[in-house]
C-alpha cells in the first residue's frame, strides 16, 4: 500500500464512524431538539393561538430582536406553589431512596451470597414483575390498597383491624407504589456490585479482628459504593419527575413536580411556565446526574485495572 | 526441649517452657465436605518459634488444614490445641492466629497505613499507639515512603511487604503463610523468601505456611510436613525429607528421583543386595535394612548422586550402561537423561564446573551411569 491511499484512507469514514454515528444523530434528534424547543418556549410569552407561545424572534421596523421573556421563571420564584412542589418532590424521592436502599442492600446481599445455581433464578424474579406493564402494575395496587380492597378485607378478616385503613390516596400509598416500582433499579447495580467482591478480604477482616458486623461496615459497604450510588440514582431521578404513581395512588395534595407539569400544560394550556417547570427539573437533576457519570466511570475504571 | 519441671511461668522472658515442644498441637484433625474427606485424622505438633510449612500438590488438603487454624472452615472432627487451649470454636475474629493471604487481600480502598492499622483499630487501641505499631511495621518491611499509597498502586513484591506488615502488625502467637510467594515472579520469589525468614525471625512468632512448591518449603521451614491426600506422610527437617524419604511419595515428590523397582536378594546384617529386572547390575547398599529376603521394595537415587562417565567403572554392583536420550541443560548443571536396555530411563546430574564442558557427552553417546553404596534409599512403602 502507497502512502496515497493511506492517506486518502484517513480521510474517508472508517467502520468506527458508522457506529459511533447513529447513537449521536438519535441523541440529537430526541434529545438536544426537544429540549432546544422547550428551552424556547420557556422564554416565550403565553397567547391565545395556535401554538400558544410567542415567538423569540421579533421583526420590527427592519429589526431584528430576540426577545427572552423571564417572566415564566420569575412567576416560580414568586408562586411558593412550584417551591413547595420542588421540595416535596425531592422530599418523596429521597425518601423512596432510601426505603429502596434498605429493603434493596439485604435483597442483593443475599442474592450475591446465594448459591451461584439459584442467584439467576433469584434475580430474575427480581425483574420479573417488570414483564407487566408498568401501568397495569400500578392499577393493580389501587385494588390492593383500597377501603374495600385485598389488604384491607384481609386484614379485617384476620380481626386486626375493625375499620378499613385509609391508605389509597395518601403519601403512603405513594411510597408503596414508587418502592415496589423502581426496588428492581436498586437491586440490579447492587448485586451487581456485590457478587464481584472478594470473599478473601471479609476473611481477612475476621483475620485481623473484625466482628461479622464490622468487616460489613468496613468492608463491604464502602467497597460497594459505586453501586449504592449507582443504584440511588437510578431510582431517584426518575423519581423526581414521576407523575404516574402519585396521579393514580397519591392525595389531590400530593405535590409532585410531574403532575405541575400536567397541570400547567393540559389544564391552564401555559406551555411557557410548564416549560420552564421542565428546565427547572432538569438543573436540579442535573447535581445527581453528574455524580451518577462520575461514579460510573470509576467503576468502570476499577472494572479495568 | 521439655524441661523435667515446669518453669515458674514468668512473662516477657524466654525460657523455654514445657508448652514450647507443644506450642501448637493438632489432634486427629478431620474435614468432610459432602463426604469428601480433605483432610484425613491429622496429627501435628508445632513447636514455639519454628517455621512449618505443610507441603503438598494442590487438593492434598494443605489449605484447608491452615483454614481450620485460622478459623473460617470448622473441623468435622478434632482438636487445635493453641498454647494449652483449644480453639476449635473460638470464631476467627477471636483468635490470637493471623493470616498473609494468598495474593494478599489487601483492602482495595484502604491504604498502606489503613490496611495494617486495620487490626488494631479493631481492638479499639489508643491513637498515639496504633500511630506507633504502624510505623514500626512499616520500617520493618521497608514501606516507610508507600504509607499513603493504595494496594492498586503498588508493585507485587512491595503488596506482599504490606500483607506482611498487616498480618503480624497486631503480634500474632502464631502466623499463617498461605502460599507466600504465590504470585511473585521466580527471581523476587527466591529473594523473597530469605527476606521474608529474618522478619519472621525478627519478630520471633511461631509460622505456619502453606506451599506446593518444595523449593520454597526447604528454603523457608525448620520442619517441613509433606501431605497427600488428606494425610501427613512424613514430617521432618528439609534435609531428612530429601535425604531420606520414608515413602514413594515423598521421594518423587520432593526433587527429582530414580526410583528402581526390585527384590532383596541378599539381606546381611551390614549389606544388602537388591536385584532388579531393569537393571542388569544389582544394587548394593552397604548397610543393613529393616527389610527382608524376596521382599519388594522400591529404589530411589538422587539424580546429583551419579556419576557419568565413558569408561565402564569397577565393581560388581551399582552401575548401568545406556545411551544418552535427553540433555536438559540448566547453566550450572545438565541433567542427562539415559535409557538403559531393559527400556528404564535414568536421569544424571552432571556440574558443568568447566565452561564447555558440556561437551563431553552428547546425545546418542554411550555412557556408564554408577553410584556409591550408600547413596539411595530402600523404599517399602
Amino acid at each position: 500500500m502507497n502512502a496515497w491511499t493511506q492517506r486518502l484512507q484517513k480521510l474517508l469514514p472508517g467502520g468506527r464512524w458508522l457506529v459511533i454515528v447513529p447513537p449521536y444523530v438519535w441523541m440529537l434528534l430526541f434529545f438536544a431538539a426537544p429540549f432546544a424547543i422547550v428551552l424556547k418556549i420557556s422564554f416565550a410569552k403565553s397567547q391565545i393561538a395556535i401554538p400558544p407561545y410567542t415567538d423569540l424572534l421579533q421583526i420590527t421596523d427592519n429589526l431584528l430582536q430576540i426577545v427572552l421573556n423571564l417572566d415564566n421563571y420569575l412567576y416560580l420564584v414568586r408562586d411558593s406553589l412550584y417551591f413547595k412542589t420542588y421540595v416535596s418532590s425531592l422530599k418523596i424521592a429521597a425518601i423512596s431512596t432510601l426505603l429502596c436502599l434498605l429493603l434493596g442492600y439485604p435483597m442483593a446481599y443475599a442474592i450475591a451470597r446465594a448459591d451461584a445455581s439459584v442467584r439467576n433464578v433469584l434475580i430474575m424474579l427480581v425483574v420479573l414483575p417488570s414483564w407487566t406493564s408498568f401501568l397495569i402494575r400500578v392499577y393493580a395496587w389501587i385494588g390492593i390498597l383500597k377501603n374495600n380492597g385485598l389488604l384491607n378485607n384481609f386484614l379485617m378478616w384476620l380481626g386486626v383491624i375493625d375499620q378499613p385503613l385509609h391508605i389509597l390516596h395518601t403519601d403512603v400509598a405513594v411510597y408503596i407504589g414508587i418502592v415496589y416500582t423502581y426496588l428492581p433499579f436498586m437491586v440490579l447495580p447492587l448485586y451487581a456490585n456485590l457478587v464481584k467482591h472478594d470473599q478473601r478480604l471479609i476473611e481477612a477482616a475476621f483475620d485481623l479482628g473484625a466482628k461479622p458486623w464490622q468487616a460489613f461496615l468496613k468492608i463491604t459497604v464502602p467497597l460497594s459504593k459505586a453501586g449504592i450510588i449507582a443504584g440511588s440514582m437510578l431510582v431517584m431521578i426518575p423519581v423526581v419527575g414521576e407523575f404516574v404513581i402519585p396521579e393514580l395512588l397519591g392525595a389531590p395534595d400530593t405535590l409532585m413536580i410531574g403532575r405541575v407539569l400536567w397541570q400547567e400544560f393540559f389544564s391552564n394550556r401555559d406551555w411557557p411556565v410548564a416549560s420552564a417547570v421542565a428546565i427547572v427539573m432538569l438543573i436540579l437533576l442535573i447535581v445527581p446526574i453528574t455524580m451518577f457519570h462520575h461514579y460510573q466511570a470509576k467503576e468502570m475504571e476499577g472494572r479495568l485495572t | 526441649m521439655t524441661t523435667p519441671h515446669p518453669a515458674p511461668a514468668a512473662a516477657g522472658t524466654k525460657q523455654p517452657t514445657p508448652s514450647d515442644a507443644t506450642f501448637l498441637t493438632i489432634s486427629a484433625i478431620r474435614k468432610e465436605f459432602d463426604g469428601f474427606v480433605a483432610v484425613d485424622d491429622v496429627d501435628l505438633t508445632i513447636r514455639r518459634g519454628e517455621i512449618f510449612a505443610l507441603l503438598g500438590g494442590s487438593g492434598c488438603g494443605k489449605s484447608t488444614l491452615l483454614r481450620m487454624l485460622a478459623g473460617f472452615e470448622k473441623p468435622t472432627a478434632g482438636k487445635i490445641l493453641l498454647d494449652g487451649v483449644d480453639i476449635v470454636s473460638i470464631p476467627p475474629f477471636k483468635r490470637q492466629l493471623n493470616m498473609m493471604f494468598q495474593s494478599y487481600a489487601l483492602f482495595p480502598h484502604l491504604n498502606v497505613f489503613e490496611n495494617i492499622a486495620f487490626g488494631l483499630r479493631r481492638e479499639g487501641r489508643p491513637k498515639a499507639e496504633i500511630d506507633s505499631r504502624v510505623a514500626e511495621m512499616l520500617a520493618l518491611v521497608q514501606m516507610q515512603k508507600f504509607a499513603k499509597r493504595k494496594p492498586h498502586q503498588l508493585s507485587g513484591g512491595q503488596q506482599q511487604r504490606v500483607a506482611l506488615a498487616r498480618s503480624l502488625a497486631k503480634g500474632p502467637k502464631i502466623l499463617l503463610l498461605d502460599e507466600p510467594m504465590g504470585a511473585l515472579d521466580k527471581k523476587l520469589r527466591s529473594q523473597m523468601q530469605l527476606e521474608l525468614v529474618n522478619i519472621i525471625e525478627r519478630m520471633d512468632v511461631t509460622c505456619v505456611m502453606v506451599t506446593h512448591d518444595q523449593e520454597e518449603a526447604m528454603t523457608m521451614a525448620n520442619r517441613i510436613a509433606v501431605m497427600e491426600a488428606g494425610r501427613i506422610r512424613q514430617i521432618g527437617p528439609p534435609d531428612e525429607i530429601y535425604e531420606q524419604p520414608n515413602c514413594r511419595f515423598t521421594a518423587s515428590f520432593i526433587g527429582s528421583v530414580n526410583m528402581i523397582e526390585g527384590r532383596i536378594t541378599e539381606d546381611e546384617k551390614d549389606f544388602v543386595v537388591i536385584q532388579s529386572p531393569q537393571l542388569p547390575h544389582g544394587i548394593y547398599l552397604g548397610h543393613g535394612i529393616s527389610g527382608f529376603e524376596g521382599q519388594e521394595v522400591g529404589f530411589a537415587l538422587r539424580p546429583e548422586k551419579m556419576e557419568i562417565s565413558k569408561a565402564e567403572p569397577e565393581g560388581q554392583y551399582n552401575k548401568a550402561q545406556g545411551i544418552v536420550e535427553d540433555i536438559a541443560y540448566f547453566g550450572s548443571h545438565s541433567v542427562y537423561h539415559v535409557r538403559l536396555p531393559s527400556g528404564l530411563k535414568l536421569m544424571a546430574n552432571h556440574l558443568n564446573a568447566r565452561r564447555w564442558a558440556s561437551e563431553a557427552f552428547t546425545w546418542n553417546d554411550t555412557v556408564w551411569l554408577s553410584w556409591g553404596e550408600n547413596s539411595g534409599v530402600v523404599l517399602t512403602s
